[in-house]
């Protein structure tokens, strides 16, 4: 039921209620207005008639008519006025639900795009820092190998002299003392001969 | 004519003991021509060093120009003569210092004097220096001379 629909309810119970009062004073001012002039005697009887047929328990159940009709209009109306408003408020419910879900389905929609927009740009941000590091691991990578290849080849080169050193070293602490120096006379002499050119030179020039 | 250094003076410090010999006897000699008749005079005992020096050099050491002229001589030595430092690994006996020395005044100079050194870890063969220049003769140089080589066979026998 529209809003045009309970104005018209309502004015039909409103139009019921204006006739019921408007019985009521009638029936009312008649009853107080006795008429004792001999002129109208013939008025005066019928008015007894009247009376004697509207008398006070006809009247009394007129106005039990009058207030079970108004009353049974009253109910009618109100049953009406309650179903117009039943069916109206399950409109207004399925109204109110239909705009509901359909707010609710727009903003989900916008939801659902923001988040897959958002998912995009975190997989677009995830896969861009897959790729940087992939380039950093790479480059760090041959850095690695290479500092790995140049202090192996220090280490190498290390343990070459060092062990040299170190056997060297041995050799002169095991055989050092033990070694006559009339037993060297010759290689002495036979250095001494090899390098005699040198010697005199030095000499010659240092004197 | 060369003064003929012979082999058991070795070093400065022998010359100058030499000479410091050669001056006391002149002393000597200078006291005796100042003493009182029938004073009794005790001649200094003279070296084997410094006797075989005049005789090689045929000094007459009781005549004092023979003994100026000595003196003047082994103050040239200890002015002029080449003097070379070598280092053994241990103490040279006197037999082989005498051997190198020999060699030394034959082939490089007659008045060739030498101060000995000692350094342990050559292990052995000497260590010759020069006024301007080090002859490493030692096997420690030899052995650093032959790292290569030993380093070549390190290397093969890790590559098996």
């Amino acid at each position: 039921m529209n809003t045009g629909g309970l104005i018209l309810v309502i004015g039909s119970l409103l139009s019921a209620v204006a006739a019921f009062v408007w019985v009521a004073i009638r029936l009312g001012s008649s009853g107080r207005q006795p008429d004792k002039t001999p002129a109208t005697g013939l008025q005066t009887a019928s008015d007894k008639d009247v009376e004697h047929i509207f008398n006070d328990e006809f009247r009394e159940e007129l106005r039990n008519r009058g207030r079970l009709h108004f009353e049974k209009v009253i109910g009618e109306s109100a049953m009406f006025l309650q179903q117009d408003l039943r069916q109206t408020t399950f409109q207004l419910n399925d109204y109110m639900r239909g705009e509901i879900t359909r707010t609710l389905q727009d903003e989900f929609k916008k939801y659902e795009q923001s988040i897959t927009d958002a998912k995009q740009l975190a997989v677009d941000s995830i896969e861009k820092t897959i790729t940087t590091i992939e380039q950093q691991r790479e480059f760090l990578q041959r850095q690695l190998e290479t500092q790995y290849e140049n202090q192996k080849n220090q280490i190498i080169a290390r343990f070459e002299t060092e062990m040299a050193t170190i056997i060297n070293h041995y050799v002169l602490r095991a055989i050092g003392n033990q070694i006559d120096l009339s037993d060297q006379l010759d290689y002495i002499l036979a250095q001494l001969e090899a390098n005699k050119k040198a010697i005199l030179e030095d000499i010659t020039h240092g004197t | 004519m060369e003064l003929k250094l012979p082999s058991g003076i070795v070093s400065q410090v022998d010359v100058a003991r030499v000479l410091r010999e050669l001056n006391a006897l002149a002393d000597f000699f200078v006291a005796a021509v100042a003493r009182k008749s029938g004073t009794p005079m005790q001649p200094p005992r003279l070296t084997r060093l410094l006797t075989q020096l005049a005789q090689e050099n045929h000094f007459n050491l009781l005549e004092e120009s023979n003994r100026k002229e000595l003196a003047r001589m082994l103050n040239d030595v200890l002015g002029h003569a080449p003097l070379l430092h070598i280092s053994f690994a241990s103490e040279p006996s006197t037999k082989a210092l005498e051997t190198i020395l020999v060699w030394m005044r034959g082939n490089i100079h007659p008045q060739t004097l030498l101060q000995v050194g000692l350094q342990p870890n050559i292990a052995a063969g000497c260590v010759l220096r020069t006024p301007s220049k080090v002859f490493d003769l030692s096997m420690r140089s030899y052995l650093q001379k032959q790292e290569n080589y030993l380093v070549e066979l390190i290397a093969g026998a890790a590559r098996g």
